[in-house]
């Protein structure tokens, strides 16, 4: 039997699997859609006339540097998922015989069948979802058709996503290749490196001291855009490498004060392994980071409001700038809430044997929905406050405190905090064990 | 409080159980009673209906038809197959301990910890919870072993932790489920001895489905089941007597 006929065996659509397959492809498919979508509309700036081009196009590369962090965290959510539901078959395959060569081939074979199969079903999703987006007004005219990518981008954008599948999974075999059992077998608790912490901050001080003597660097205006561009591309990298410690910091403290059984197992859940709680509300923290340095862009333009109309492209601009900054929220928010939905319900199928048991043994499902909703809450509220915070260190500089406290800007960031707390929620909520293992049954 | 031939009190009785899935009968007329410091080892091939039967008697599933009386000492007669999803939960977390051959040990948490969420899931306050832990898992012989974590304990010493789960709540029933069936023969003898210790020898009552006779042997009734139906038990002294025979 060859490693394609395997793979077809094991992946092929199974009503015991459907949960976990109709999961994956689902996740696979909002992935690629989302992608096409913010490269659709970055791709209709080029209609523009060329003089408008040249601050449009700046600006929807800053919009997808910052879309980059929740696009990715929900395609590492996807890829993991698909390696979890095949952990078991694997396991099975590699006890039977099968060498490390014959196990990696099938995984990637699957993988690569389920992503392939998720981001064309994504492309139908985006196409369906064009009309609507071809409304947004840009340059005071509907995208139109502008947002229909050629053909050979769409074709590049599967082929991506299809590829970083293989890498996931790649990344996720070797524990299984390394091990026939493939269980985790680690012995102690990782407690992230508070050189992480010394380096964020660094960097952010680095940052801000770039951003504030920017115009010693340029006076040139597609300079200036590029430093800030790869500056908050760079600011957002060294937060990531923060975050973890920052919630294994908070877990430890919440872990001593711990009265309740919910309490105490939120705590241990948060400390098992930082790195992924953070992964899981990675998007929140992006979002408040958008919010703090898209409100305070727009509060910026808002200003410039009620001036003399020149007649050309950079009427627009203002107007332009908040719905574009709305419109990266509105992406981050559906990427943060389908990311933590996967996770979630990934998390809760992986654990399915242990609730199950714990149940048994008269742990109510409440005690145990309980950690779960505050495993989640606690670093998705730790990442909102902490990167808000990191990004008006950012923004300070190049907007000045009166824009950082206009009504605009605060509201902004209020109501992106609040939202994505309450999309996290939604999300645990989603997965709720009781209904996932009884679906299951 | 109810009595069984034998003159000492039953702690659970069931009557006339009833249980299928599909076509299968997993439970057919089953009629037993549990005494109160008695061990009761329930054997049988595989798909003979052994855990269904543990379960319906933990209240962990319900039968089709028939009753389950729970008797313990002070309190009223609860009749378990008549409770809603969430009393059971509660009875089981209360009056039930549980030890299962996975152990069902939350691994995130330590030893201690693990114990601890027995007592604190029934509103016992934490600093209290971890004293009677402590206490617990001292006398099962894993003092200095409170702190680590789950997979860094052997699976000897993970069965003792979920025994010191299972009795730290004073529960007067404890079930369990192959509880030796995935350790080598010398340290399943010894997690035995300590089950039997912990409950028996403190007065409590256990049954535990089993497939090794030898594990069987040490309990006071065994009990058989096939297809559904119990056939008769035996009790030690019945069994001690037919081998001096």
């Amino acid at each position: 039997m060859n490693s394609v006929h395997l793979a077809w065996m094991l992946g092929r659509p199974s009503s015991t699997r459907s949960s976990s397959q109709i999961l994956t492809v689902s996740a696979y498919a909002m992935v690629s859609a989302m992608l096409l979508i913010v490269l659709g509309g970055a791709y209709s700036f080029t209609s523009f006339e060329r003089e408008a081009q040249a601050t449009y196009l700046p600006l929807a590369g800053f919009a997808v540097v910052l879309l980059a962090v929740p696009l990715m965290v929900l395609g590492s959510a996807a890829a993991r998922l698909s390696a979890r539901t095949q952990d078991r078959a694997l396991s099975s395959l590699r006890l039977l015989g099968a060498t490390g060569g014959q196990i990696r081939s099938v995984s990637l074979l699957q993988a690569a069948g389920t992503a392939l199969a998720g981001a064309l079903a994504g492309v139908v999703l985006y196409l369906a979802s064009s009309p609507l987006v071809a409304m947004i007004r840009f340059q005071g005219a509907p995208l139109g058709d502008a947002i229909y990518l050629p053909w050979w981008a769409v074709a590049i954008a599967v082929v991506v996503i299809v590829l970083l599948a293989v890498i996931s999974s790649l990344a996720g075999l070797r524990k299984l290749i390394i091990t026939p059992l493939a269980v985790a077998t680690r012995q102690s608790v990782p407690v992230p490196s508070w050189i992480r912490v010394l380096v964020t901050l660094g960097s952010v001080a680095l940052l801000y001291f770039v951003f504030t003597n920017i115009g010693v660097v340029s006076q040139e205006f597609g300079t200036i855009i590029a430093v800030i561009i790869l500056g908050f591309g760079f600011g957002l990298l060294v937060l990531n490498l923060a975050g973890p410690w920052l919630v294994a910091t908070v877990g430890r403290s919440k872990l001593k004060k711990a009265v309740k059984p919910e309490q105490l197992l939120a705590a241990r859940m948060i400390l098992e392994n930082p790195g992924e709680s953070w992964r899981q509300v990675s998007g929140v923290a992006m979002a408040s980071f958008v919010a703090v340095v898209g409100g305070s862009g727009a509060a910026l333009m808002s200003m410039g409001n009620g001036q003399e109309s020149t007649g050309t492209w950079f009427d627009y601009l203002p107007q332009d700038i908040l719905t574009g900054v709305l419109l990266t929220l509105v992406i981050t928010f559906v990427c943060v809430a389908a990311s933590a939905s996967i996770s979630q319900s990934a998390s809760t199928l992986d654990r399915a044997d242990l609730y199950d048991g714990l149940h048994k043994l008269g742990m109510g499902y409440e005690v145990m929905n309980a950690a779960r909703t505050k495993s989640l809450m606690i670093p998705a509220l730790t990442a909102s406050i902490g990167f808000a915070n990191a990004s008006v260190v950012l923004v300070l500089p190049l907007a000045g405190v009166a824009v950082l406290i206009k009504p605009l800007t605060v509201l902004v960031v209020i109501l992106a905090v609040v939202l994505g707390l309450v999309l996290i929620r939604a999300a645990i909520s989603v997965a709720n064990p009781r209904r996932l293992l009884a679906e299951r049954v | 409080m109810l009595e069984n031939s034998l003159g000492r009190p039953a702690v659970i009785s069931a009557r006339g159980l009833y249980r299928n899935f599909g076509s299968t009968a997993a439970l057919d007329n089953v009629n037993l009673d549990i005494q109160l410091g008695q061990s009761l080892a329930i054997m049988g091939p595989s798909g003979s209906g052994k855990s269904t039967l543990l379960h319906a008697l933990a209240g962990i599933d319900l039968p089709d038809s028939g009753q389950i009386t729970l008797n313990l000492p002070g309190s009223a007669p609860v009749q378990i197959e008549s409770l809603k999803d969430k009393p059971r939960t509660k009875l089981r977390r209360e009056a039930f301990g549980f030890v299962f051959q996975s152990g069902l040990l939350i691994p995130e948490l330590t030893a201690i910890e693990n114990v601890a969420m027995a007592l604190m899931i029934n509103a016992v306050p934490r600093s209290n919870a971890m004293d009677r832990a402590a206490r617990a898992l001292a006398q099962l012989g894993l003092a200095g072993m409170e702190e680590r974590r789950i997979g860094q304990l052997s699976g000897g010493q993970q069965q003792r932790v979920a025994i010191a789960r299972a009795q730290v709540t004073g529960a007067s029933v404890v079930f369990a489920d192959e509880p030796t069936g995935a350790l080598d023969s010398a340290t399943g003898a010894e997690v035995l001895e300590t089950l039997l210790d912990c409950t028996v020898g403190a007065g409590k009552s256990l049954v535990m489905v089993t497939h090794d006779r030898t594990v069987a042997e040490r309990c006071d009734r065994i009990v058989h089941l096939s297809d559904g139906r119990l056939l008769d038990g035996t009790a030690r002294q019945e069994r001690q007597a037919g081998a001096w025979s």
